[in-house]
């Protein structure tokens, strides 16, 4: 399967916006919207998500607590914290800045 | 704030780490579940639908394995994985690691203990306040003296003077002799002293006529006191006198040179000796004003010397004051011993050194295979070399904590055998600066050194090694050569440190073989000294004196003579004098001579030789013609070409009419200061014609067929049966006193001589090392050689051509660096060539001698290599 491999440092922005928009969700949960919603564009491996998790938890971007599913199994849910939220809004200022100037540039051409 | 609750995370994540292994594991085994069913319910087969899920989540461990290093731990899991394997490793090889541990531990050890030494007395402050204002005239000076020149000083903020004398405290169980220092008011503010309990004497009674006030020492309130915190006010009895305890001093406190139990105003404690402007005794110290250098100092002190010696011609014509930063003072004659030792040991810890890397050299070679296969397996090269480096400083901290041990035993060593010199400094010990010390040389040593096999390691070419099979190699053969370098610099070490030894005992033996002038064995000394109080007139002391003699010479195999000062014994009174018949020295230019006075068959009980005229005999006494016996040196210092026998002396300034002394004889010199000494002039005089009352002391000589304990207690019993309250002290043998006017030598030359021995056992076990691994590498050229016909007499010259080289590159790189070294030690060295030929060539052969012994037994393994075994070993 030919994947599009999303842009560096995106993945963080995804994380982050999924969070933001749904509270707390586990895993899974994160990895379905990501996919779903960009029409299947951006593949990414699903795993990596969980790698890239760990740097926000180190920041304190996100807290995670363990609870139960709807199908009453064990699972670790991440939730945005206040520090997140802002980080979140600083990303998306940045990543609307540069996304713009590229637009701009193209539609020049 | 932010980067404190981060650290705190990681700090979490690393404590409950298998918790986080654990978490990890369940989350991503209920994401591949989630999305199993999901396919499943989208009508794969459960096989089908597993393997989706797996396929989009990724390589599992790769996700967590890089979950993980986020975190930031992996170089410390990495370590612990190292060290874990570098200990494994160790383990299974334990006659390797013992042999590289003991090596370090040999060369850390005798550096710290060497090292703490010099931190404690070249390092570490002086105990006193601002210790690096403090200076100190070299020259005693007498109270009238001091006074002037803290009256003039314009260099000075304070100063002081200090004289230790004995007197006698009844107070004990028998009467004992305690250490007095007479001060003067500024001697104790100098140095900066706060009493414990009460205060210190003021200015206002440190006065001809003052009230007698004593400050005691922690050790004499302690010992004699009780400790009792209610001391101020009560009475000791010192010298016949009742002196008022008005202060304690701190434990820490002394004063920089000697001891003192009690201190007195030394108007109080000798007003005699306190008002003369000539009795030069007391040791002074001075703070500097801030801003206000030595040299400036020196400057002011020379101007007020002038002034002084233009008022008081007939005492202080040739004054001249030196200072000294008080520092410099008190170690300037350790100094030097203590650095050629801290290098000695260096050169040591090199040796050690270079045994530790050829050590882990051989191990690499041999361990390159599995390198290699590492390498070729993919190990970056980097966590290769931190893989062996991990190793080598494994050994190298294990190396450092058994040197540590191999310390404190070195260090309390060092401190049994100290010299008198060092033993003042107390504060030898194991700081935090000599701990970081090792750590820090425990730890380079592991890196440094750790090195060469990492070298090796870094130049495994994967497919030569593999190729190559474990034969000789580049590599290796570079390694070999590193390895002859590291064996010849060992053995040129070792013999740079073999002739400093040999050069130390060649002259501590030419000073212990010094003739004394007088002979040792069997004499037994003790000091006594006469209260003022009741013998302040020299009729009573003579009295004494003579009974004295007479009651101890009617023991049985006792001969007992009395003498001022005993030789070794590191006093002596000085006196200028005027020779009859010889054209008039101006005032105050006489020159000076040592005064001993005498009673009792002297120069019998001590055996100086008598070279012309007579010896005293009972007749030479009070009332009688004054005569005197001189010694050697001063016939050849003032009568070169006359008999003296027969001249007339008398001593410079004194009363009129003159007091003529008659030469009578002529005694032989003694080393009255010192083996290493010269000899001083000296005038002998019966003590019964001694015109000085403050000459109340005197030194027993008894020489007995047995000088058993029992003795001294007889002799103390005799002196108590005249006058129950008279004290004894420093009582020696006269060869002990010898012997502790060796102790700086001795120690100097045991210590070098140690460390020599310590070089010479590793560089054996370097030469022995190198010269065995390099014959099993060469077992299948040897094997061939044999199976072609070589005698066993071919292959031992062709491994002994191999260790002649060695030893021959060595002792001659060595006996350079010796010449270029030894210098730096002429000044530890009595009457021997810092270049002594005979010493070089014995260490020479020495060393040669040790390098054939450690190549032949390798050697003899070659001879007998049996060609069919080597052959079949590759």
């Amino acid at each position: 399967m030919h994947r599009n491999e999303i842009p560096p440092g995106t993945l963080h922005l995804l994380i982050l916006r999924t969070l933001a928009r749904s509270g707390e969700m586990h895993g899974y949960e994160i990895a379905n919207p990501v996919q779903q919603i960009s029409d299947d564009v951006l593949q990414v491996e699903e795993g990596s998500l969980y790698p890239a998790l760990q740097p926000m938890l180190i920041k304190g971007w996100v807290t995670a607590k363990w609870g139960t599913t709807a199908g009453n199994r064990r699972a670790r849910y991440y939730q945005l914290t206040p520090a997140g939220r802002k980080q979140l809004d600083a990303e998306m200022s940045q990543f609307e800045r540069v996304i713009g100037a590229i637009t701009r540039v193209i539609e020049a051409v | 704030m932010d980067w404190l609750r981060e650290l705190a995370r990681r700090l979490s994540m690393l404590v409950y780490r298998r918790q986080f292994d654990a978490d990890l594991e369940e989350e991503v085994r209920l994401h591949l579940e989630l999305r199993q069913q999901e396919q499943f319910e989208s009508g794969m087969t459960a096989n089908e639908a597993w393997a989706a899920a797996r396929r989009r989540l990724g390589n599992a461990t790769y996700l967590k394995e890089e979950s993980r290093i986020a975190w930031g731990w992996e170089w410390l899991e990495n370590l612990a994985q190292d060290v874990r394997y570098g200990a494994r490793v160790l383990r299974k090889s334990p006659g390797f690691t013992a042999v590289a541990i003991l090596t370090l531990a040999l060369g850390i050890g005798a550096n710290t203990a060497i090292f703490s030494v010099i931190n404690g007395v070249l390092l570490s402050p002086l105990p006193y306040k601002n210790p690096k204002q403090l200076v100190v005239i070299k020259e005693h000076d007498s109270l009238p003296n001091v006074m002037d020149i803290q009256r003039q000083t314009r260099a000075f903020s304070q100063g002081g003077g200090i004289n230790v004398e004995k007197m006698d405290y009844i107070g004990a169980t028998e009467p004992v002799q305690v250490r007095v220092g007479l001060i003067n008011a500024g001697f104790l503010e100098t140095l900066g002293v706060q009493p414990i309990l009460g205060r210190i004497i003021s200015p206002g009674e440190d006065v001809q006529g003052g009230p007698r006030l004593a400050m005691v020492s922690n050790h004499f309130w302690q010992n004699c006191l009780g400790s009792d915190p209610h001391a101020g006010g009560t009475t000791i009895q010192l010298g016949g006198n009742s002196y008022t305890v008005i202060g304690v001093m701190p434990a820490s406190f002394a004063p920089p040179a000697e001891h003192a139990d009690v201190f007195v105003s030394l108007w109080v404690g000798d007003p005699g000796a306190a008002a003369e402007r000539d009795v030069h005794i007391m040791h002074t110290y001075w703070r500097l004003k801030k801003g206000v250098t030595l040299a400036q100092a020196q400057a002011d002190m020379a101007a007020i010397d002038r002034r002084l010696a233009e008022q008081y011609p007939a005492d202080e014509k040739e004054r001249k004051s030196q200072l000294v930063a008080l520092q410099e003072w008190l170690v300037g004659d350790v100094r030097s011993a203590l650095l050629v030792l801290f290098g000695a040991v260096g050169l040591v810890l090199l040796i050690a050194c270079a045994n530790f890397a050829s050590l882990l050299m051989v191990r690499a070679v041999a361990g390159r295979q599995e390198l290699v296969i590492r390498a070729a397996l993919g190990a970056g090269r980097g966590r290769l070399i931190r893989k062996t480096l991990t190793e080598s400083a494994l050994l190298s901290v294990l190396g450092g904590a058994a040197g540590l041990l191999f310390a404190r035993w070195g260090t309390s060593m060092l401190l049994a055998l100290r010299p008198e010199k060092l033993a003042r400094l107390s504060g030898i010990h194991m700081d935090t600066r000599v701990l970081l010390f090792v750590l820090v040389v425990s730890v380079l040593t592991g890196i440094v050194f750790g090195m060469a096999p990492v070298w090796i390691a870094a130049r495994a070419d994967v497919a030569e090694a593999l190729k190559e099979s474990g034969r000789s190699t580049t590599a290796s053969t570079m390694g070999q050569n590193l390895r002859k370098i590291l064996v010849i610099s060992e053995l040129a070490v070792a013999l740079v440190l073999l002739v400093g030894a040999g050069l130390l005992i060649k002259g501590f033996s030419r000073l212990r073989s010094m003739n004394p002038g007088f002979h040792s064995a069997n004499v037994m000394t003790m000091y006594v000294q006469l209260p003022a109080t009741r013998y302040g007139e020299i009729p009573k002391q003579t009295q004494f004196r003579r009974e004295l003699l007479s009651r101890l010479n009617s023991l049985p195999g006792v001969q007992a003579a009395m003498v001022t000062d005993i030789p070794l014994g590191g006093n002596y009174v000085g006196h200028r004098f005027v020779i009859d018949g010889r054209p008039p020295v101006a005032v105050g230019g006489e020159p000076e001579v040592q005064t001993l006075s005498v009673m009792g068959s002297y120069f019998h009980v001590m055996q100086i030789p008598l070279r012309a005229g007579r010896e005293f005999t009972p007749l030479d006494r009070e009332r009688q013609p004054l005569v005197a016996i001189v010694n050697e040196e001063m016939v050849r210092e003032f009568f070169p070409h006359e008999n003296p026998i027969g001249v007339r002396i008398r001593w410079a300034g004194g009363t009129e009419p003159p007091q003529w002394m008659t030469v009578i004889g002529v005694v032989g010199d003694v080393k009255h200061s010192g083996l290493n000494q010269p000899t001083d002039p000296a005038v002998y005089t019966p003590f019964s014609q001694n015109d000085e009352a403050w000459r109340r002391f005197m030194t027993l000589a008894i020489r007995a067929r047995d000088a058993s304990p029992g003795l001294v207690e007889e002799v103390k019993k005799q002196i108590w049966s005249l006058d129950g309250q008279i004290p004894v002290g420093d009582v020696h043998t006269m060869d002990e006193l010898i012997a502790v006017s060796l102790a700086q030598e001795r120690f100097n030359m045991l210590l070098l001589g140690l460390f020599a021995a310590l070089a010479l056992i590793l560089a054996a076990v370097g030469i022995y090392g190198a010269m065995a691994y390099a014959v099993n590498q060469r077992r299948h050229e040897i094997g061939i050689r044999t199976a072609l016909g070589a005698q066993r007499r071919d292959v031992l010259r062709l491994v002994l051509r191999d260790g002649a080289k060695i030893a021959l590159f060595g002792i001659a790189s060595g006996i350079a660096g010796a010449l270029a070294l030894t210098r730096l030690m002429a000044s530890l060295l009595f009457e021997v060539k810092p270049t002594d030929p005979a010493t070089f060539a014995g260490v020479a052969i020495l060393l040669a001698l040790v390098v054939l012994a450690a190549c032949y037994v390798p050697a003899r393994r070659a001879m007998h290599l049996d060609p069919m075994v080597a052959l079949r070993y590759e």
